[in-house]
């Protein structure tokens, strides 16, 4: 009699709630509140990744102008760290006790009446460290040897190990005797940043005068933060209060506690006024909580009959310096291996390990992702050795409904085989596999996840309350909070369908710490699943009374609800009008709340080893074809298919839009990601210092929702949230081995390791570069083989103790110089020239540089312009941008055009000037993001790039002590052009060759005072062919390598050959011999090819890690040059 | 402290007169003195989009772009676009193109610009254009449908 039995709303794609506030910039997050007297924090970070606290000294920071409070860890109770996983795993506190254990602990923190304030007192803490003389462990390895420093005291006896865990289920002996083969190998997947779009932030307001806190803070959880922070400030967990705000992106990140809350909180205690945190780019990703990584050792074995019969499993997974949640991660990693398929059982030897890193997190996915990597890559490798299609022997596998998983899951519903179908349809994987294309290659991979989860006490019970007002409108309560997933308006579908409302009648008010019921929040993809069931309940009981209501007023026992009325027979009434026939209605609203607890759901923590911890169970299979660049390494994702065992969605375009972003984010993580760390201290902090995929890295994703019957959801749904991210590594590790018959184990698959395996697979031996007859590099060979012999050390722990420090300074005047002498005077009286400034901000931040006086050569005309001279020769206006430049250059010299279009993104083209591209400082990521290195910090400094990571954006080629290239493309295309460089300064102007423009990498030879004023394209240049082309990770990185070819061709024959490398080198590197060997002859690709590899021999002199680029560099040069040749 | 200036700036088609530091990032005069938080900062580099508005009907990175640089010229921002740009924000919600919504009003601003040629250009070339705009919630794929359907209704419109 209450609800349609057809749902109307539920199982349609509305628009998401609150679209208008979204789209048009006006919905507001925590950053966008500013009540009246609101502080901004700063927080003090460990600059060492283990280190004792001597002695803290706030004295000067607390009288520093504008600060208001000053936290250091004795503000907060003593013994009271983070609740986290509970019990003995609880280790962190909110602020450093005694000893820090990361590069980026929080130590103090400041709030101030503006961020520069809250900066500067931050720095001016005086905070001595006294660092142990055994090293800290950075690495897993590291950390298991016993003379290598303990992190903690641990349960386990374990020398750095936070949890050890061994067992089996099922009968994996029984497995691996049945079995005839077997596979095995190590598969890495590293740490990976969830890079939310809004950075982390709090405003916390504390009420003195009631003994409130109230809290507008970035979470999925509102309860977990009120639990902590109330725990950790000895506060009454019922005065601690959340509010609804919009939240920016979470993918598990903010589903506990994130530390910014309850510094916030203890700021504004503190100050007795509100109080802002918000981190900065850098913090999110140095300072929050990654992707665990796992190193995973398996062994899988099947028989004749492609039967998977038994797993064996090593798991280690980098706990960083504390424990958060990595014991229960490892716990869903060791799930993960009884759960897509059905062996005869599987065992697992699983080793939490503490490291002096940050420590990992939350992460959708939550250990799956890392452990399916090695199973779906090994379930190909199994299928391969038995002659059996892949998606064949994963048909033979799957777990099926209405059994129970070895790990303890009871599946309802479970179409994995009606997934694999779909995808194998969809991606014409038959035909694929049978009509192959070279360098081409097509890959499968699945995974499972449960619908929520019981793992924490309270986690099987959701609450929620509606009301339904006078004027007919309803209103959803909810505890948990929308980081993005679309929760709000699933919720308000689930309560319009109930009410016989349209979703857009129903308003939904999430995270209120006063006003919404008990609920844990998003997490565990339980959005759907319990909040789903607890305002389905609360809304379905409130229509209930509302029948009633209307069976009285209109005198018949049959009502339904639908358009916001109650029909009966001959008579119907709105629904508002009912509210005030309630005896129960307050305010001119019918309230009903309740209580939703899972029937099926069974905790993890009642002793029981195989707990069927979800209600609900969702599988996914993916497929993806892949294009591999067999001279550049990288691999390029031409289709993707996503099949989704969804039951039924509720909103299928946001069910979608779902799957497609975890897609995206897995594809992130199989061709990119990866947080790099040097002496414990995080080397690429920055976007763009972080391949995450943009908008050209990705092709459209297809999905195929498979919808079905599941007794165990709100209407029949199952969950979405994380399923999708599990499967994208496997199929594309799977999808590559298809292609060029080469297994990658090891995330991401960057173009180092596709060369890399190229040239194993072909037997191709490495380059010799004979640095023994090479007398000039025998110093710098000396010293590389030296740096790990005590020399990086000795530098890194005394020399950086001498290192050169800019001091913060603010910019005083910005001159508007009405000409170029005008411009020349000022720079000369000590002011910075600018072109389009992009690089000036980071730059400041990252304190390398600190003008107080800017000249804006923008302002000059003359240095905006594009000059055609009666000599033929094109002069480029200094301060020229480089939209303008593309623009003027497309048609008659489109390598420079090619060139600009790969440089940074159009918002930045529109302003970034000619002359700035060129003189932009090196963009080496240790000299940008903090280190004290030898060209930041002066002599006495270590190159960090010598031991670091400098696969991608070293020399391979000349380096010296510092191993920074020059970054500038166009530098790259004008030496390919014999450009020429217009200089003014105060003795004069004078004109340069490209290639004595550039003296080191990032360096030229401008004199103090002196300005680009042009480029000058000689008039040759127009008659000449000439050929750009880039290898770059992501679409607007720096180059990676860079070739510029040009020639001048008549009657097929070269002459004035230019082969130039780009970030190869310190500068833009000419293979002179090659040229000269091109010159006067027709082209011969062998020829070619012969010439610039012999070249690369005698004069390269790579890292250990990055000798692939020359090989890269090889093959895209001869490539160009057959473009060259083909432009005829 | 450095002493600010009062400065003129034409903000969505009205002068208005705000304080600002020498040097100071327009996106930190709009958000502070001016109140207009449309515009989000996601990295203050330049390097995630999250800031786009217009100088002179162009898409820039307002966290790097000195307040001195758009005193000539018009600055438009999200807020400014909603009445104009409706049918794209409304392809937006249809289509899926946002989930958090933090980097929305930066991608609307962009890709308000590209309408007019959306139709002409391939879908690589649109990625392209939109790749100065990080997402990390959506996967693109629903941006760039959601600008194509905006592109085909001014079209036809």
């Amino acid at each position: 009699m209450t609800s349609p039995s057809v749902p109307r709303v539920v199982g349609t794609s509305v628009p998401p709630k609150n679209w208008e506030e979204r789209t048009s910039g006006t919905d507001a997050y925590a950053g966008d509140l500013d009540p009246p007297g609101t502080l901004t924090a700063h927080v003090l970070r460990s600059p060492h990744p283990y280190a004792r606290i001597v002695s803290l000294d706030t004295e000067r920071a607390r009288r520093m102008p504008g600060v208001h409070a000053v936290i250091t860890a004795a503000d907060f109770p003593v013994d009271t760290p983070y609740i986290h996983a509970e019990g003995t795993h609880s280790d962190r506190h909110p602020l450093a006790r005694d000893v820090v254990r990361f590069v980026g602990e929080e130590v103090a923190a400041v709030a101030a009446e503006t961020a520069e304030q809250a900066r500067a007192a931050a720095e001016a803490i005086v905070v001595r460290y006294r660092r142990p003389r055994r090293r800290p462990p950075l690495t897993m390895d590291a950390a298991l040897k016993r003379r290598s420093l303990r992190l903690h005291r641990r349960p386990s006896g374990e020398h750095n190990v936070s949890v050890h865990d061994t067992g089996q289920w099922g009968d994996p002996e029984t497995g691996r005797d049945a079995a005839t083969m077997s596979v095995e190998g190590t598969f890495h997947y590293p740490r990976v940043s969830h890079a939310c779009m809004e950075p982390n932030t709090t405003l916390a307001h504390w009420h003195a005068d009631t003994g409130t806190l109230e809290l507008w803070t970035s979470t999925q959880a509102p309860w977990f933060v009120t639990t902590e922070v109330a725990h950790v400030l000895g506060l009454d967990p019922a005065r601690v209060i959340c509010r609804d705000v919009a939240v920016g992106g979470g993918f598990g990140s903010k589903s506990k506690v994130c530390e910014h809350e309850a510094l916030a909180a203890a700021l504004s205690i503190a100050a007795g006024r509100p109080v802002r945190l918000a981190y900065t780019r850098e913090e999110e990703f140095a300072a929050t909580k990654p992707r665990h990584a796992f190193r995973v050792r398996l062994r899988s074995a099947a028989d004749d009959g492609g039967r998977l019969r038994a797993l064996d499993a090593r798991l280690d997974v980098d706990n960083g310096a504390y424990n958060h949640y990595g014991p229960s991660i490892m716990k869903v990693g060791i799930k993960t291996l009884g759960s897509i398929y059905r062996p005869d059982g599987v065992a697992w030897d699983a080793r939490l390990i503490d490291t002096a890193l940050p420590p990992g997190g939350q992460f959708r996915g939550y250990g799956s992702p890392q452990v399916a990597f090695a199973m779906e890559s090994q379930a190909d490798e199994l299928a391969e050795r038995l002659g059996i299609d892949p998606i064949d022997f994963r048909l033979r596998n799957a777990n099926e409904p209405g059994t129970t998983t070895l790990s303890g899951a009871r599946l309802g519903s479970a179409r994995l085989a009606e997934c694999l179908a779909a995808v194998r349809d969809a991606i014409g994987w038959d035909e694929k596999r049978r009509d192959r294309r070279p360098l081409r290659g097509v890959g499968v991979a699945c995974g499972m996840h449960g619908s929520g989860s019981y793992a924490h006490g309270g986690s099987n019970r959701s609450d929620a309350a509606v009301d339904l007002f006078e004027d007919g409108r309803a209103r959803v309560r909810f505890g948990g909070a929308d980081a993005g997933t679309g929760q709000r308006t699933v919720l308000a579908q689930i309560a319009a369908e109930e009410l016989g409302l349209d979703a857009d009648d129903v308003d939904v008010l999430m995270a209120d710490g006063e006003l919404t019921p008990f609920d844990m929040g998003a997490w565990s993809s339980r959005g759907t699943h319990m909040g789903g069931h607890a305002v389905r309940k609360a809304a379905a009981e409130l229509a209930e009374t509302v029948c009633g209501l209307a069976a009285e007023k209109l005198g018949s026992d049959d009502v339904r609800l639908a358009g916001g009325r109650a029909h009966a027979l001959d008579a119907d009434i709105a629904l508002g009008d009912l509210v005030a026939l309630s005896p129960d209605a307050r305010d001119g609203a019918l309230s009903h709340e309740t209580s939703y607890v899972d029937p099926r759901m069974e905790t993890f923590g009642g002793g029981n080893p195989r707990p069927n911890v979800s209600a609900s169970y969702t599988f996914a299979a993916h497929a993806v074809e892949v294009e591999v660049d067999e001279v550049t390494g990288r691999v390029r994702v031409l289709d993707y298919v996503a099949a989704h065992d969804i039951g039924r969605a509720i909103n299928p375009a946001m069910a979608e839009g779902q799957v497609i972003g975890g897609v995206a984010q897995g594809l992130g993580a199989a061709l990119g990601e990866e947080l790099v760390y040097e002496s414990g201290r995080t080397v690429n902090p920055a976007y763009i210092n972080y391949a995450l995929p943009r908008a050209a890295d990705l092709p459209p994703v297809r999905v195929v929702l498979i919808e079905g019957d599941e007794e165990a959801g709100p209407y029949d749904a199952k969950s979405v949230g994380e399923m999708p991210i599990v499967p994208p590594a496997p199929a594309v590790a799977n999808a590559v081995y298809d292609a060029i018959g080469v297994r990658i184990r090891d995330l991401p698959i960057t173009p180092d390791k596709v060369l890399r395996a190229l040239a194993e697979r072909d037997g191709r031996p490495a380059r010799r570069y004979r640095i023994a007859a090479r007398p000039s590099r025998w110093w710098i060979e000396l010293l590389r083989r030296a740096y790990p012999f005590g020399v990086h050390w000795t530098l890194h722990r005394f020399g950086t103790r001498l290192a050169r420090r800019v001091p913060a300074r603010e910019i005083e005047s910005v001159e508007r110089p009405a000409d170029t002498a005008g411009a020349v005077a000022l720079t000369a009286a000590g002011g910075t020239a600018v072109g389009g400034n992009t690089d000036l901000a980071p730059q400041r931040q990252q304190r390398l540089i600190a003008p107080t006086t800017l000249v804006r050569l923008s302002a000059v005309p003359a240095l905006r312009t594009i000059t055609d001279r009666d000599d033929g020769a094109l002069d480029i206006g200094a301060a020229v941008t480089l939209d303008a430049l593309a623009a003027a250059t497309r048609g008659r010299l489109d390598a420079v055009a090619d060139a600009v279009e790969s440089i940074a993104s159009a918002q930045i083209r529109a302003v970034a000037t000619v002359g700035g591209n060129l003189v932009q400082a090196k963009r080496c990521w240790f000299f940008r993001n903090g280190f004290d290195c030898y060209k930041r910090g002066g002599a006495a400094c270590p190159c960090y790039a010598v031991q670091g990571d400098h696969r991608f954006y070293h020399a391979a080629i000349g380096g010296h002590r510092c191993q920074a290239v020059t970054p500038s493309d166009l530098g790259t295309v004008f030496t390919a052009l014999d450009a020429r460089v217009l200089l003014s300064g105060p003795a004069g102007d004078r004109t340069v060759a490209i290639g004595d423009f550039y003296t080191g990498p990032g360096e030229t030879c401008l004199r103090p005072g002196e300005l680009v004023t042009a480029v000058r394209v000689p008039a040759s240049a127009r008659d000449r062919r000439c050929v750009f082309d880039k290898l770059q990770l992501w679409s607007g990185d720096f180059a990676v390598v860079s070739v510029a070819l040009s020639a001048a061709v008549t009657a097929g024959r070269w002459d004035g050959t230019r082969v130039v490398l780009g970030a190869v080198a310190p500068t833009p590197w000419r293979a002179r011999a090659t040229e000269a060997g091109c010159d006067g002859a027709r082209f011969d690709s062998a020829r070619f090819r012969a010439l610039l590899d012999g070249e690369l021999a005698r004069h390269g002199h790579p890292l250990a890690g990055n000798d692939w680029k020359l090989d890269a560099a090889l093959g895209m040069a001869v490539r160009a040059a057959g473009r060259m040749e083909g432009d005829q | 402290m450095t002493r600010s200036r009062r400065t003129e700036l034409d903000v969505n088609g009205t002068v208005v007169e705000v304080d600002a530091r020498p040097g100071e990032p327009l996106l930190s005069v709009l958000r502070g003195g001016l109140g207009l938080r449309g515009a989000k900062e996601a990295c203050g580099r330049g390097e995630c989009g999250a800031c786009t508005v217009l100088l002179d009907g162009v898409p820039v990175m307002s966290c790097v772009l000195m307040v001195e640089e758009a005193e000539h010229g018009r600055i438009t921002t999200a807020e400014g676009l909603a009445e104009e740009h409706r049918e794209l924000r409304r392809a937006f919600a249809e289509k899926g193109g946002f989930q958090c919504g933090f980097c929305t009003p930066g991608q609307i601003v962009r890709a308000g610009a590209l309408l007019d040629e959306a139709a002409g250009l391939g879908d690589e070339e649109l990625r392209a254009a939109m790749s100065g705009n990080i997402c990390r919630c959506t996967g693109y794929t629903q941006i760039i449908d959601a600008i194509r359907q905006a592109a085909a209704h001014r079209e036809t419109a």
